[in-house]
């Protein structure tokens, strides 16, 4: 289930891509996971586990993939029980956010008000310990913290 | 600093060209639309010059932001566009905001966190986009885009108004609002429009607030007034700016400076916009009928030809 801390939180990585920078291992890049989220968020394609194809750019090294799809590799493979901030994802990364919360007990920090789409979902804020699950009771309670 | 400066960023795979004109610009918006990206390239070009291949063209020195040193860099320079990317975390903090009022530069911050401490206008919340290709060239070229320019459609009618402000502006509002059998509330403040809105049910309502320096709130009421389709935004720079546009004072040096107010709001002198209409109004009805003052409105405002002069250059809103 994906859990949102909102607000500041002193323990959250602030900057995910940095972190990432520092801390990735290959083999995230190529799970089929990374693949396709690169290639939607980024439109890029994954070459190898070094090499990224970009449209704009050509051929690019993994430390330069957005910032967002960055903090979603994190979210989806970290296991250092980090808690990354969502803000570093646009809301073209919201989907993925959600997708990476089915498939496992998520935890992340956000600072703003990620639009998550017209659709039905199950989302824990955690400050209020309360599931939402549509944008509007999110915003009701994100306007408090963010 | 005062007025509008083009800068175009450039190597030979990307072209980025857009204008910054007050003093705190925000970038935000989707991911892998190449903001660091253009952090990077200001970033080589500033450190190696020419060498990097990067071009920098602008009037002024565009120049980054970031590390331990950002206050002492920022109180010895002036006359500089500052771009700072979001893994500065200090850009959410009083102490940066007491740095950027009173400073004789512009900053371009690229963030999506809502920085209260900072009034930034509504205007000036972009994102990027990939425009095409650059004059035929294998350049993507690389423009900024109004995040919040598709706010609401125009022309309203609603039946509640929430002003943000409590003084003059609430008064003239609520003035009008008793003529004519509509309810208005002041919100005592931008931070509690959002409480206020959770009354309102399905009533259609008109949020009034300053769009100069809205922007902290505008994440939230973006989103609030997309979902809930009885909320709308009118969101002038501010009431001062309604009643210097409305042409009730007659005055060749005001209508000057609406077409052009970048040239002449210094980043120094004002923090955001809203003040220095205010002063402007303040200055050009002093010891007239007109005469304006914050705290309260003056009653002539309210007279019939003058209400209706106000009322008609407001043109988002149906009476």
């Amino acid at each position: 289930m994906l859990n949102i801390y909102l607000g500041e939180m002193k323990e959250a990585i602030y900057h995910p891509p940095t972190y990432f920078d520092n801390r990735y291992e290959d083999e995230w890049i190529t799970d089929p996971l990374s693949v396709k989220m690169i290639k939607d968020v980024d439109k890029s394609d994954v070459v190898s586990e070094r090499l990224i194809q970009s449209p704009v750019l050509g051929p690019i090294s993994v430390k330069e993939i957005s910032g967002g799809v960055k903090t979603l590799i994190l979210m989806a493979f970290d296991d250092s029980g980090r808690i990354f901030n969502a803000s570093a994802c646009g809301n073209n990364c919201a989907k993925w956010i959600l997708e990476i919360g089915k498939q496992k007990e998520l935890i992340v920090n956000l600072r703003h008000i990620m639009d998550f789409g017209d659709n039905e979902f199950e989302i824990k804020i955690l400050n209020k310990d309360q599931i939402v699950h549509n944008m509007e009771e999110f915003i009701d309670i994100a306007v408090e913290y963010v | 600093m005062k007025g509008k400066y083009k800068v175009i960023v450039r190597n030979n795979k990307l072209h980025y060209e857009f204008e910054i004109k007050r003093n705190i610009t925000i970038i935000q918006g989707d991911s892998a639309t190449g903001k660091t990206t253009l952090i990077n390239m200001l970033r080589q070009a500033e450190n190696l010059g020419e060498s990097s291949g990067v071009d920098v063209l602008s009037n002024v020195p565009c120049r980054i932001l970031e590390g331990v040193s950002w206050k002492l860099i920022l109180q010895n320079t002036a006359g500089t566009i500052f771009f700072i990317d979001e893994e500065n975390a200090f850009i959410n903090t009083e102490e940066f905001a007491s740095e950027v009022r009173g400073s004789d530069n512009y900053f371009v911050l690229i963030t999506r966190e809502n920085l209260y401490n900072l009034p930034y206008s509504v205007e000036e919340i972009y994102g990027l986009y990939a425009s095409g290709r650059y004059q035929n060239t294998k350049k993507i070229y690389q423009q900024m885009y109004r995040i919040y320019s598709d706010i609401q459609e125009f022309p309203i009618k609603p039946e509640l108004f929430i002003v943000e402000d409590s003084n003059s502006g609430y008064e003239f509002f609520k003035a009008i609002s008793d003529e004519k059998n509509l309810e208005c509330e002041s919100a005592g403040g931008k931070s509690n429009i959002f409480s206020k809105i959770k009354n309102v049910k399905n009533r259609e309502v008109c949020v009034i607030a300053d769009g100069a320096a809205i922007g902290p709130e505008m994440n939230g009421l973006y989103e609030i007034s997309h979902k809930k389709k009885n909320i709308h935004l009118y969101l002038p720079e501010s009431f001062e700016w309604i009643v210097l546009k409305s042409g009730l004072i007659d005055d060749r040096e005001i209508r000057k400076i609406l077409e052009t107010p970048e040239l002449f709001i210094d980043s120094k002198k004002y923090f955001s916009w809203e003040r220095f209409f205010t002063n402007l109004l303040i200055e050009k009805t002093k010891n007239s009928y007109l005469q304006y003052r914050k705290s309260a409105i003056n009653k002539t405002y309210l007279h019939s030809k003058n209400k209706e002069k106000i009322l008609n250059c407001i043109e988002a809103i149906q009476w």
